[in-house]
């Protein structure tokens, strides 16, 4: 029997690959996300979590920038 | 209340969205019908010409024949371009479509190529009207008009002198270009931004079709001002025309459209007048042709920083959307393009393109020699810097595994792939990744199936 999950499907560079990966080992066991790593530039993950994500890359984008104050 | 979407040159869709009987009054004016020509695409403007003395319908097929087969495509566009406008009629007959020429539309074209076009009214003598303000004095009044009245849409506190469209009108204008949340100052939307961005004509266009559809709720007849207009476009610039020949209605809309900065007003001693400024002039040209190369004022360096010749608030605030502003001088900005200062740009929805264009079409003279006029590396790092941003891309899917046979798992992938809706396969694991639009269709074929 056929089996279907509902989910996102992630595409992306191999470097943003990586810090998906460890985002996801980074969270507690209850809160990991994906739900297939199905090879090196595409996931497929819970639903709900895009804003998660999306969030935690802007985040990270941020710490590597300096912005001088004026 | 409706979206207003930003797109620029889209004028005559809102011709063509009128209803058969306004458009078949507004041909009997035959400058309308020489400024639709214009505004065709260059297919369909052969067509019309071609057309103009056959009286009899031509078939669709015979139509058909006078493009080459690599042809069709323009072809069509051009032939479902003539129809919206109504400029073609249709004609059902037995079996085949045959098309020909709006009656108004002809006669009137070809009065007016044999003709020429007279204008309802003529330009005033030079002894009645005293002194006529000089071209450049035109462009200054026209362009100072216009700035103002931009400055006061993307911040009423900021024009010197406000102009004197009521707040009503300003805030019809202002709907989808700001957006105010309680008690907070209002800010910029996404098309806001696109907005100023845009030249001056596609801006114009812009205004002119908000004021347009608000008359409209107010009882002036859309064909009406549309005609005035597109006559208008026809006037010639720097002539003083009498406000004595214009209707009522016109009146009223001419006192709007100076604010504008489209026309100027003058009174002598008994009548007054209207002169009509290059904005008015290009309205009908800009209908085809991208704008006509204003003065440019921004050189960009290599290192990134960027210098603006220009004592206006206007575009300064432009630039402060995207760039850093570090400091001001009576005639000239200094600024620096950043990443952050971009990325302010991209959360606002502004694109890299428009940046792109902005920086270019506004290149002052002295770089627009130069290619490119904006630096390469500059262009690049905005671009890089953009995309930057949408290195993830998330699509809602379903997974499906664990598929009973090889025969199965290729007739989902193969229903899927007709389908549009395949993200990802492994033949190997059987696994599949489809997008969440297709998956009812999914679930019927695999039970179907079964």
């Amino acid at each position: 029997m056929v089996n279907a999950t509902k989910g996102l499907f992630i595409s992306c560079d191999i470097p943003m690959a990586q810090f998906i990966i460890n985002l996801n080992a980074s969270m507690p066991a209850s809160q990991k996300f994906i739900i297939h790593v199905l090879d090196s530039t595409h996931f497929f993950v819970q639903p709900d979590v895009a804003g998660m994500i999306r969030s935690a890359i802007s985040e990270f984008r941020d710490q590597n920038s300096y912005e001088k104050p004026s | 209340m409706p979206q207003v979407k930003i797109i620029a040159k889209n004028f005559m869709d809102m011709v063509a969205s009128l209803p058969a009987i306004k458009l078949d009054m507004l041909y009997r004016n035959q400058f309308i019908c020489e400024a639709i020509l214009r505004s065709l695409p260059p297919l369909a403007k052969k067509y019309v010409l071609q057309m103009l003395y056959i009286d009899v319908p031509i078939t669709s097929k015979s139509l058909q024949e006078w493009v080459i087969a690599d042809g069709s495509s323009k072809h069509k566009v051009a032939i479902d371009r003539l129809i919206q406008l109504r400029v073609l009629e249709v004609i059902d007959r037995k079996k085949e479509t045959a098309y020909k020429l709006n009656s108004t539309f002809q006669t009137n074209l070809r009065k007016h190529l044999i003709n020429g076009g007279i204008l309802p009214r003529e330009p005033m003598p030079s002894n009645v009207t005293a002194r006529l303000p000089t071209l450049e004095e035109l462009d200054a009044y026209a362009h100072g008009q216009w700035e103002c009245f931009l400055l006061q849409l993307i911040s009423s506190g900021q024009a010197e002198r406000s102009t004197s469209f009521s707040s009503s009108m300003m805030r019809i204008f202002q709907r989808g270009l700001l957006r105010q949340r309680e008690k907070e100052v209002p800010r910029l939307t996404e098309s806001g931004f696109q907005f100023l961005l845009m030249d001056t004509n596609a801006q114009l266009w812009y205004v002119i079709r908000e004021y347009i559809s608000n008359s409209e709720e107010q009882g002036v007849d859309q064909a009406d001002l549309i005609a005035f207009l597109l006559e208008l476009s026809f006037h010639t610039t720097g002539e003083a025309y009498s406000l004595n020949t214009l209707t009522d209605d016109q009146r009223a809309m001419i006192k709007d459209l100076a604010d504008l900065g489209l026309v100027k007003l003058q009174q002598g001693r008994k009548e007054s007048w209207f002169i009509p400024t290059k904005l008015a002039t290009n309205l009908s040209v800009s209908l085809t042709d991208s704008s006509l190369r204003k003065q440019g004022f921004v050189v960009v360096e290599t290192n990134f920083r960027l210098y603006a010749y220009s004592s206006s608030k206007l575009h300064c605030e432009i630039l402060r959307l995207f760039s850093r502003v570090e400091y001001q001088l009576p005639n000239l900005i200094v600024g620096a393009i950043t990443k952050e200062s971009l990325y302010n740009a991209f959360e606002n929805g502004i694109t890299a393109e428009q940046i792109i264009t902005f920086l270019q079409q506004n290149a002052h003279p002295r770089v627009a020699e130069k290619t490119p006029a904006v630096p390469e590396n500059v262009t690049d790092q905005i671009r890089l810097w953009e995309t930057d941003l949408n290195r993830v891309e998330m699509t809602p899917a379903h997974c499906y595994d664990e598929f009973p046979s090889r025969d199965v798992f290729e007739a989902a992938s193969d229903f899927a792939r007709v389908h549009c809706g395949l993200l990802w396969e492994d033949p190997k694991k059987m696994r599949m990744v489809v997008k969440a639009e297709i998956h009812m269709l999914m679930r019927e074929h695999l039970r179907g199936n079964k």
